[in-house]
């Protein structure tokens, strides 16, 4: 993504058809396409659809198997497991959301102002994005409730705070690597101000980026949201989600063995989708400047590390 | 310029056959001082970094005690005996009534000499519940990242040897799928596979490798497992790869036209060159390992860091959680300075000075 010349043939252009048609053929994408609208329709009305009242309790049920009436049959609480799955989506995926949205806003407003700010500003701001890398996401989340109480926002704006680094170096490395350009020279030399130079020639060319981006890091805030649900950090019982379904399961092994198969296989399936989703346009917005001499670039779990993925590998 | 930085230029595949290991060994006397200089001089450089690094992520995890706006003084008293006299009489033997920079620096300064103050609760010295725990965490990640290169090692060699065949296709497979199973789902499906379906290992519990090792051994394998398996699909993946692309090389060819037997060719001339990518991948899971391994020790609940952070972070045992957050940011940042200077050092350039 950085370090390389764009060549004119590998150029991005948001506005050319060309791509993302190319992109929706591929059957990885499209089977990633569908199941995150199912995931995004869960999310907005899976509550509503529940069959049953996912915090209902019955006494007279405890850890049934699935039936008519209770699909996936019944948690330690006589609860029904299929309306708690389908209502806890929408806890789960939206503060995995809040929490990308919260890193996009603090990590690539500063990665595109540092190119721009002069030396001290891109110094320091490197800085704390380095020192931010070196805090173990879960560690630090967990320590942030410790300090600030245990609730939803506490949790999740440090979630936020630690992807805000990998935006600002993918972001910064991107707009360096526009700026330098020479119709960026150009524009300049026609007395173009910064403010043109970033909106037209920057901005539209770092968005691709920004997008895989936000793929990549909305999969890593799922595994760190669902894990800290599963620890009780953000997101309390009786509150349904993924997480923290997956822990009061954990607890009733003996009785239920099975049923922590389904909300892990949902975390799974969501974040797979999300992957293949920011793989397939990483190598097809990078098509044409990589050769297969570089396999490494290519395939290239390596270059998410290089952008300092905290979370993925820390719920890892 | 880290070595991240060099694969993503393509800077190794320029890796010429066989200077990996030789170049060192052939070049002369002089040139290896001088590459061995650089080397310092890059360490020293990756040091000079790290010092504000240090600073604000500690700065950042004290900070937090002071944003916590409770009043330490009067947890430690309890509500009836808070008289606001005791309380001021606790906060300067706790140096709380100190501005936020000197109570940091303080902090810090105390924590360079292996004090990180007590359990504001129990009065247990930080730095004693962590020395006490921390070996549970890094026995876990150890046998991961052993666990990983095994795992992740052959299947990669296996894959890219017989590339297209039905091993190479399933390898690719469940490397996808595993590499979207967090840990902590790992470990719970391992726990009713091998812990309650079939009894085969305990699902809780921990003995130190002192008691007995085969006992601790057994004790961490499946968390240790569960914690691997998406290292080893990082290796795996990255392996077959690089190896792919090195056994069509030409020199690969020339060797096995010279009749060398097909191991030494595969382990000596190819894997050599192939590993690469997969070593940076391990070097750069290594740290975060550490912190995985909090995953993989709350499903197994073993009385490891992560229980005791959970703990304290419950009852708002700040001092706790400051000494937990420091010991485990600083023990990424050396480790990475580490690796990284491995890495750089393992992958010079011929005349020491390319990178």
């Amino acid at each position: 993504m950085s370090g390389r010349g764009r060549t004119s043939r590998g150029r991005i252009s948001l506005r050319s058809a060309a791509r993302p048609r190319s992109v929706l053929r591929l059957p990885s994408v499209r089977v990633a396409i569908v199941v995150l609208a199912g995931v995004a329709f869960l999310a907005v009305f899976g509550s509503k659809l529940a069959p049953q009242n996912p915090l209902n309790i019955n006494a007279n049920a405890l850890f049934q198997g699935p039936s008519l009436h209770h699909l996936l049959g019944t948690d330690y609480l006589g609860r029904d497991v299929l309306s708690r799955l389908m209502a806890g989506t929408r806890l789960s995926v939206f503060t995995a959301l809040e929490a990308v949205g919260i890193g996009l806003v603090l990590g690539a407003g500063p990665g595109i102002a540092t190119v721009f700010l002069g030396r001290w500003f891109d110094f320091a701001a490197n800085r704390v994005a380095d020192a931010l890398m070196t805090l173990p996401s879960i560690f630090f989340v967990v320590a942030v409730t410790a300090a600030l109480g245990n609730g939803l926002v506490q949790a999740m704006v440090p979630v936020g705070v630690l992807l805000a680094p990998a935006f600002f170096r993918v972001t910064r490395a991107a707009t360096l690597e526009h700026a330098r350009a020479q119709y960026v020279e150009a524009a300049e030399l026609l007395g173009a101000s910064k403010v043109h130079v970033i909106r037209v020639h920057v901005l539209r060319k770092v968005l691709p980026n920004i997008a895989v981006t936000t793929a990549m890091m909305t999969a890593a805030a799922l595994l760190t949201v669902s894990f800290l649900t599963f620890l009780g950090i953000g997101v309390q019982p009786p509150a349904p989600t993924w997480g923290g379904i997956l822990s009061s399961d954990l607890d009733y092994l003996n009785q239920a063995p099975w049923a922590a198969f389904i909300p892990g296989a949902l975390i799974a399936i969501t974040v797979g989708a999300l992957n293949a989703l920011a793989d397939a346009f990483r190598d097809r917005s990078s098509a044409g400047t990589l050769s297969l001499a570089d396999p490494v670039i290519a395939t290239d779990p390596t270059l998410e590390r290089a952008y300092g993925d905290p979370q993925s590998q820390s719920v890892a | 310029m880290t070595v991240v930085d060099l694969i993503r230029h393509g800077k190794t595949g320029a890796i010429r056959p066989g200077t990996t290991g030789a170049a060192g060994a052939a070049a002369p006397p002089g040139l290896r001082l001088r590459r061995s200089r650089v080397a310092l001089a890059r360490l020293g450089g990756g040091l000079a970094v790290l010092v504000p690094i240090v600073f604000l992520s500690s700065f950042i995890t004290y900070s937090l005690g002071a944003l916590s706006n409770s009043d330490p003084a009067a947890t430690i008293l309890g509500q009836d005996a808070a008289t606001p006299a005791a309380v001021l009489r606790l906060n300067r033997a706790l140096g709380l009534d100190h501005p936020l920079v000197v109570q940091y620096w303080n902090w810090l300064f105390r924590a360079l000499h292996g004090n990180l103050g007590r359990s504001y609760f129990t009065q247990i010295p930080v730095a004693q519940s962590v020395s006490q725990r921390l070996p549970v965490d890094l026995s876990i990640a150890l046998l991961a990242i052993v666990l990983a290169v095994i795992i992740g090692g052959t299947a990669g060699v296996v894959a890219a040897v017989r590339r297209g065949g039905w091993f190479d296709r399933g390898v690719t497979a469940v490397c996808s799928v595993v590499s979207t199973l967090p840990a902590f789902v790992v470990g719970i499906i391992l726990v009713v596979l091998f812990a309650v379906t079939v009894r085969l290992f305990p699902a809780n519990g921990y003995v130190g490798p002192s008691t007995s090792i085969p006992q601790w051994l057994e004790h961490i394998i499946l968390p240790s497992l569960a914690l691997s398996l998406q290292v080893s699909a990082d290796i795996a993946r990255q392996l077959r790869t690089s190896l792919v692309e090195v056994l069509d090389r030409d020199y690969i060819v020339g060797a096995k036209v010279r009749g060398l037997p097909q191991r030494r060719v595969l382990v000596r001339h190819a894997l050599r060159n192939a590993a690469g990518p997969a070593l940076t991948v391990l070097g750069y899971d290594f740290p975060q390992m550490l912190a995985g391994a909090v995953a993989a020790e709350v499903v197994f609940s073993l009385p490891g860091i992560g229980q005791l952070l959970l703990q304290s972070a419950e009852t708002r045992d700040i001092p706790v959680v400051q000494g937990l957050l420091l010991v485990i940011s600083t023990f990424v940042i050396v480790v990475n300075l580490v690796v990284n200077t491995t890495l750089n050092w393992l992958y010079r350039t011929g005349d020491g000075l390319g990178a």
